[in-house]
């Protein structure tokens, strides 16, 4: 099968969508010509012209809030939040109107839009172009929340985005854009809420998100040379989140490192150590549950100082170690 | 949280325990089962080994002090704690009494003691041990955890379930044990609870021999278990010295002869020589108050009544029931409650009150072909009679060989309680009387 890079998937599962379905069009700074900040959508203005692929001016607030009228109107909106850290000026459409709307209406209005963003840091942008906000969305009912870690995973995931008729925050993460898996040519859809066991092992859970999985599968492949077996469970989606999996990993191994980008403290990782603790596993974990996430500070600017504010694979090793008194 | 040391009640009849050694100093780090001192009962000496963990932080006795039992001898626990300067008073002979006179609190607080050596409280370890030990129905008693601050993972409680590796021991029989190689797992330990013991190693080291056959295993529970323990307990604990005599029978038969008409009318019982020998035996014991003492603690108690244990062969054991001041019963009365307290006891029916209060006993194994045997005292008692088997025998009488019914005594005594020359001279006496039964008339 061919490869294709994380970044073209994406810009495939528009491309193959919009071919299709008229009412799917997209918004966003520089995603004409430029192509975006990353070069998604590069090409794409030439095949589906302005009317479709449509440049905004400077205001996040200002694309949310039309990206959620037109769904409210019948439209199937995609809008590409230059990087996801701006979620802050977009949230009152976010999560005050888009999250909302649905419920307030009884189910007679919809707000089927995807907001397409690039998360993380690792590219030196510094505090505000780094952040991993995705514990935001996570908290508010009526959003979906999605972290694709590889090339085959964004493009299924970003259909059954596409395909959904609830606000999707989709967050694509910057350092993976140029990674590249086997993707199928023809659409597929992943379904929203099936994580993913990206490794089987027997001794320890990691339950790892985005850039993390990659972090994680480097770090077994470390310990499997000590003998130590790791089970790394790609959750996909934070909203629904796939508990069943995570539980049966955990009944199984005993054992759980929760890895995330994002800021430790109040990062998700938090509620799925909770739900580890609330659930049947509880009764077969044999060490403490362990997180590991971002230092609670701004990311740095230093190319140094910015990959030891998050995890990387030595502390991932050091953390399974750990919870294995090794 | 400050945990008392207290002085063992080891047996029955102890009330004061003698330090012989501390082995731990003010300030030394204690652990559980580690030997905090000796003491010498009236029994025996033993080590005390201590039910908790922690810094030994007073002690109030010094060595050769006879301590009450139950008393606090010493106090165990944290750096902070701070012992008082005298031990809380506990002078109590049995658990009851203590309770009562105990103060409420620490009632309560003993009993969360006694609970936390049983259960899985406060002890670190993870939900999936918990989980194993739950389902296996074992506790964490003795399990090492392999965990930080001794924390215990499910692989900790599985292989103490699998390797039996949770096994109470002594320090002293873990140590004989490493130098030996031998696998404590192996040991059945006879302590308590199950704790394996200096002898047990030493027993395990006997090398054993091979069974290929079937045999039959009779685990020592119930009656079986009480007489072992006392059995061993009063062999071990008492120096014995047994005496032998012959009895010429002939008149002590005339004598059952003529009575057996007379007492089958009055009381349908059937007079044996077991009780014309209670009565010879109780008649003699009126002479001889030493030979009818108690030894208990420091103290030789000569009993005022004469109560004979007489003891009774009953399925797989053996018991003795006790007939009160057979000196004071005619040979009828006694027949009478002599045969109803055997049926009773061979009917597994006396009451606890008719097994106590013997203060000599007599075992009678006549009815088999047994001359003379090494009775074991029947302890608080000081003294025992073995009763041999009627014979006739060819015996030298008046320079001539005539044949004459001959009977073996043994009496076993307590050479703590009485000198051989006492001794000898009550079963001299007895055998005169049974010889002349006629002077029990008198």
């Amino acid at each position: 099968m061919r490869e294709l890079t994380y970044l073209e998937a994406v810009r495939e599962a528009m491309s193959l969508e919009m071919r299709k379905n008229d009412d799917v069009f997209l918004m966003g700074e520089d995603i004409g010509v430029y192509g975006g900040a990353f070069g998604v959508t590069r090409g794409m203005i030439e095949e589906f012209g302005p009317e479709r692929i449509r440049n905004t001016p400077i205001s996040e607030a200002g694309i949310a809030g039309a990206a959620v009228g037109s769904a409210l109107t019948g439209m199937r909106p995609i809008m590409e939040l230059q990087f996801s850290d701006f979620i802050t000026i977009a949230l009152d459409q976010i999560v005050n109107q888009a999250a909302k709307l649905r419920y307030m209406y009884g189910g007679k209005g919809k707000v089927p839009m995807v907001v397409r963003t690039p998360s993380g840091s690792g590219t030196g942008a510094a505090a505000q172009h780094s952040q991993s906000l995705e514990a935001w969305v996570a908290h508010i009912p009526g959003l979906k929340v999605v972290q694709p870690s590889t090339a085959y995973d964004v493009k299924g995931l970003l259909k059954a985005a596409m395909d959904d008729d609830n606000p999707v925050i989709f967050y694509e993460h910057k350092l993976l854009y140029k990674t590249s898996s086997e993707v199928p040519e023809e659409e597929y859809s992943i379904p929203l809420g099936k994580a993913d066991i990206k490794r089987e092992g027997t001794d320890v859970t990691i339950v790892a998100s985005a850039i993390m999985v990659h972090k994680a599968l480097e770090a077994a492949a470390e310990l499997e040379k000590e003998g130590i077996s790791v089970e790394i469970v790609d959750p996909r989606t934070l909203v629904p989140l796939d508990t069943e999996t995570i539980i049966q990993s955990v009944t199984k191994t005993g054992r759980l490192v929760v890895v995330h980008e994002a800021v430790k403290r109040g990062g998700f990782g938090g509620e799925i150590a909770s739900m580890i603790a609330e659930s049947e596993a509880f009764d077969y974990l044999d060490a403490p549950i362990k997180r590991l996430g971002g230092i609670s500070a701004p990311i740095p600017y230093n190319p140094e100082l910015e990959k030891a504010a998050v995890p990387q694979v030595p502390d991932i090793i050091n953390a399974v170690k750990e919870t294995l008194n090794k | 949280m400050l945990k008392e040391v207290f002085m063992p009640k080891l047996s029955s009849t102890m009330e004061v325990g003698t330090l012989l050694e501390w082995f731990k100093a003010e300030g030394d780090t204690v652990d559980v089962g580690e030997p905090i001192f000796e003491i010498m009962t009236d029994k025996i000496n033993i080590e005390v080994e201590s039910y908790e963990e922690g810094i030994l932080l007073k002690k109030y006795y010094e060595v050769d002090d006879e301590i009450p039992v139950n008393a606090v001898v010493a106090y165990i626990g944290d750096k902070n704690d701070v012992a008082p300067e005298t031990p809380t008073a506990i002078e109590a002979e049995d658990e009851t009494a203590a309770t009562a006179d105990a103060p409420e609190a620490e009632i309560a607080e003993n009993a969360i003691n006694e609970e936390s050596l049983d259960t899985n409280e406060k002890v670190r370890a993870t939900p999936a041990a918990r989980r194993v030990a739950r389902e296996n129905n074992t506790t964490f008693n003795g399990v090492q955890g392999s965990g930080p601050k001794g924390r215990i993972h499910e692989q900790d409680i599985l292989d103490a379930i699998n390797n039996k590796s949770n096994k109470l021991v002594t320090p002293l029989a873990a140590k004989i044990a490493a130098d030996q190689g031998i696998d404590i797992a192996e040991v059945h330990g006879t302590g308590s609870r199950g704790k394996v013991v200096k002898q047990d190693i030493l027993n395990n080291q006997q090398p054993q021999t091979e069974v290929t056959e079937e045999v039959e295993r009779i685990k020592l529970k119930g009656l079986r278990k009480a007489v072992a323990d006392k059995m061993l307990q009063n062999a071990q604990s008492i120096p014995h010295v047994t005496l032998t005599t012959d009895v010429d029978m002939t008149r002590a038969i005339e004598l059952r002869k003529a009575l057996l008409p007379v007492i089958e009318s009055q009381t349908s019982y059937r007079v044996s020589y077991t009780e014309i020998i209670m009565k010879a035996t109780a008649s003699t014991l009126k002479q001889h108050p030493r030979v009818n003492a108690s030894l208990i603690g420091n103290e030789i108690i000569i009993n005022k009544s004469i109560n004979l244990g007489l003891a009774v062969a009953v399925e797989d054991g053996l018991i003795v029931p006790s007939v009160a001041n057979v000196d004071k019963l005619g040979l009828a009365d006694l027949t009478t409650v002599s045969k109803e307290l055997g049926a009773k006891a061979r009917h597994n029916k006396l009451t606890p009150d008719e097994m106590k209060g013997s203060t000599f006993t007599i075992s009678n194994l006549g009815m088999y072909a047994i001359d003379g045997f090494t009775p074991i005292i029947n302890a608080p008692e000081t003294a025992i009679l073995g009763v041999g088997r009627i014979v006739e025998k060819a015996v030298v009488v008046d320079g001539s060989v005539v044949v004459r019914p001959i009977m073996v005594l043994s009496l076993s005594f307590d050479h703590r309680a009485i000198d051989g020359a006492p001794a000898a001279a009550f079963l001299t006496e007895l055998k005169e009387c049974l010889e002349n039964p006629w002077a029990l008339l008198v």
